[in-house]
């Protein structure tokens, strides 16, 4: 028997306003106010018995991922935007199009919430060999019992949820994830804190408080890392 | 860029555009949303993102 459905699907990136401008590489799939970012793709690379497989492939799924961050990623700042999860895929632009029908007024309630703002991301990472001896020079054994304090759990929770706290105050809304372990990390710090917020655009408030907890815990061995600003991954959900 | 920073940096990725996002079930033609990523045997990435969502 001869195959002649074309193998292709509609890969989902993401949901804009129908006005905005395609990323590149991408079409827009319009239904009233909304469109869908959409890319065609081969089945025989995204096809559900090759899947699994492929998510194996650690060099395609780091390909794919990126592509998918880079899509998103190009309405930053530009283009308000609800992020898919990776790997929505359709086999036809009709069923894209019921996709903007059936779940429009949620797409444009998360549209509204994320308008104007962007996600950051921000770590906190402890390392002991970073405490600061202090001045008066009670040193060597201040150090050792600072590091031990610090690195006990409770104290590191301490520190990332008064962080986490200060953060969420500056930011429009706030998700904590939980740090990630150094086997993924690959670092000897200690991630403390691993969390994401909204931000307006151009709002300095979150940025200096950033800034001030920089300053505080520096003499504690902590640092914080600020990343994006990022599509609003962790904001895309319009009951979160 | 060294290999290390590299990694994490798509740990960071992974950690959203695998783990975040709006998840369309049901009606998606296709979707890894749905598959659980402890079972796909990614040896340490994966699996320690997968198991790590888990205990949280």
């Amino acid at each position: 028997m001869i195959e002649t459905t074309p193998a292709v699907g509609w890969y989902v990136f993401g949901i804009v306003p129908s006005d905005a401008a395609p990323a590149p590489g991408t079409s827009l799939v319009e239904r009233g106010p909304l469109a869908a970012v959409a890319a065609e793709v081969s089945l025989a690379e995204f096809g559900e018995d090759v899947l699994p497989e492929r998510l194996n492939d650690r060099a395609w799924l780091e390909e794919k991922v990126r592509v998918h961050e880079a899509v998103l990623q190009s309405f930053v700042g530009a283009t308000p935007v609800v992020p898919l999860r990776f790997g929505a895929i359709y086999h036809d632009v009709d069923d894209v199009r019921r996709l903007l029908a059936e779940r429009g007024e949620r797409f444009e309630a998360v549209l509204e919430r994320v308008t104007g703002r962007s996600e950051v991301g921000v770590k906190a990472w402890f390392d002991p060999a970073q405490v600061t001896r202090p001045a008066a020079g009670t040193g060597r054994e201040y150090l050792q019992r600072r590091s031990k304090e610090l690195s006990s759990a409770r104290d590191a929770t301490a520190v990332a949820s008064e962080a986490h706290a200060r953060l969420a105050a500056a930011a429009d809304a706030a998700v904590v994830n939980r740090p990630q372990p150094r086997e993924l990390t690959g670092r000897d710090e200690q991630m403390l804190l691993n969390g994401a917020y909204l931000v307006w655009d151009g709002d300095d408030r979150f940025a200096t408080e950033v800034a001030h907890l920089a300053e505080e815990h520096a003499a504690a061995g902590i640092t914080f890392e600020l990343t994006g600003p990022w599509p609003p991954y962790n904001f895309a959900e319009d009951d979160a | 860029m060294t290999a290390l920073a590299e990694q994490v940096t798509l740990v960071e990725l992974v950690d959203r555009v695998l783990h975040k996002g709006v998840v369309i079930a049901g009606d998606v033609t296709l979707s890894v949303a749905g598959v659980d990523l402890v079972y796909l045997g990614l040896r340490v990435l994966l699996a320690s993102v997968a198991s790590l969502e888990e205990e949280w």
